[in-house]
């Protein structure tokens, strides 16, 4: 059985209201062009993501979604809203599963990405602890 | 498997390893005399041995450069098995690698990979590829959907050939790798009790079984065996041929060099 941890922090830009976190990660490679934090993770065949924890942050008020879509290679993907919470207002929020949340890699495109959405550009700060395995 | 192997998987001191190959139906059979590694069996490697611009094939078609060394670029594969180089090894370039000459020596190797995500397969010897659907038909590998395992891999490396590990990125994600091996340094002979081995062979004497990936017998394979340990293994008989295998393993143990 195969399985890795992996811890993704993503940062808004703090000047558009909507967007796409740039995931980092320590296992994450970005240190030269063209290899640039990637906005989505494509989920290896066969495999799972297991998102276990969500822990979220913002100067202001800010919807954070995750999606998932079935076919994340290609260049404009579908998404589809899996995960959403808000902020009403400048704080903080720790989530802690005892149920992950799963999105199952049946093709080997499906991919999630999470991204955020503001009334006005402010830093947000987003934090996922996700499993890839291939365990139940 | 009590008493045969520790809570590492490694096979205990005066137990018995079977080590079946596929291609030939035939196994080996080691008594571990000792493991000389005891208490030290971790070792973390470090990163993939991947230097900095080697050029690698990728999952969604042309070539891929390594951005850094021991970075495995994101849908990138190796194409060549790899071999874990060890600074004044017998071969500085293949740390599991020796020579025929010692053929009393066995190393048990559990590599785990870090991502746990990526694609493993074995080549034996290095640059041949093992993985095999209905006989000949299909090759398969860590470049096809099936005919690999994810984050680890376990062998037996065999003296005088060169194994050759590869590595598979299916995944979106530029990742810095790390290896994993826990291992054992047996010293072993092959007993040379007929019986004894019948019964380790019928699993009526326990022992640790190990079926290697080879199933394409490469004539460097045969050749290993048969210069390291004069003999290709023992033939695996039901238990019913009991008289037939007694007879031909007291033949083979006149040959055998361990």
């Amino acid at each position: 059985m195969a399985r890795e941890i992996l811890t993704l922090k993503g940062e808004s830009d703090g000047t558009s209201t909507s967007g796409d976190f740039p995931l980092y990660s320590d296992l994450l490679y970005h240190d030269s062009a063209p290899y640039t934090p990637p906005t989505k993770v494509l989920i290896p065949y066969g495999m799972k993501a297991k998102i276990w924890a969500k822990r979220i942050a913002a100067e202001a008020e800010t919807l954070f979604q995750i999606y998932w879509s079935k076919d994340a290679t290609v260049t404009s993907p579908t998404w589809e809203l899996l995960d959403s919470q808000k902020l009403a207002s400048k704080g903080e929020l720790a989530l802690e599963k005892r149920r992950p949340t799963v999105i199952r890699s049946l093709t080997g495109k499906e991919g999630f990405k999470a991204s955020w959405s503001q009334p006005t550009a402010s830093k947000a700060y987003i934090e996922l602890e996700a499993e890839i395995t291939d365990e139940e | 498997m009590d008493g045969v192997v520790d809570e590492l998987g490694l096979v205990q001191e005066n137990a018995f390893l079977s080590v079946f190959i596929p291609a030939t139906s035939k196994a080996f059979v080691f008594r571990v005399k000792s493991r000389v590694n005891r208490g030290f069996e971790s070792f973390h490697y470090g990163p993939l041995p991947l230097p900095a611009t080697l050029p690698l094939p990728s999952y969604v078609g042309g070539t891929i450069l390594v951005p850094a060394n021991g970075v495995m670029p994101a849908t990138a594969y190796t194409d060549t098995g790899l071999s874990f180089p060890l600074s004044g090894a017998f071969d500085e370039t293949d740390m599991w690698y020796v020579p025929k000459e010692w053929g009393d020596r066995l190393f048990h190797v559990k590599t785990q990979v870090t991502p746990g995500w990526l694609r493993v397969d074995l080549q034996i010897p290095k640059g041949v590829s093992q993985r095999r659907f209905q006989r000949e038909k299909v090759s398969l590998g860590l470049e096809k959907l099936f005919g690999y395992s994810r984050g680890s891999a376990e062998a037996i490396h065999f003296p005088n050939i060169h194994y050759g590990y590869r590595f598979g990125n299916d995944s979106n994600l530029s990742v810095y790798t790390g290896v994993d091996f826990t291992y054992g340094e047996y010293v072993v002979e092959i007993p040379k009790d007929s019986e004894l081995i019948f019964n380790i062979l019928t699993r009526r004497a326990p022992s640790y079984w190990l079926t290697m990936p080879i199933s394409v017998y490469d004539a460097s394979i045969k050749r290993a065996f048969t210069e390291t340990y004069g003999i290709e293994g023992f033939t695996v008989y039901p238990v019913t041929k009991r008289s037939e295998a007694i007879s031909e393993y007291n033949t083979l143990l006149k040959e055998v060099k361990v």
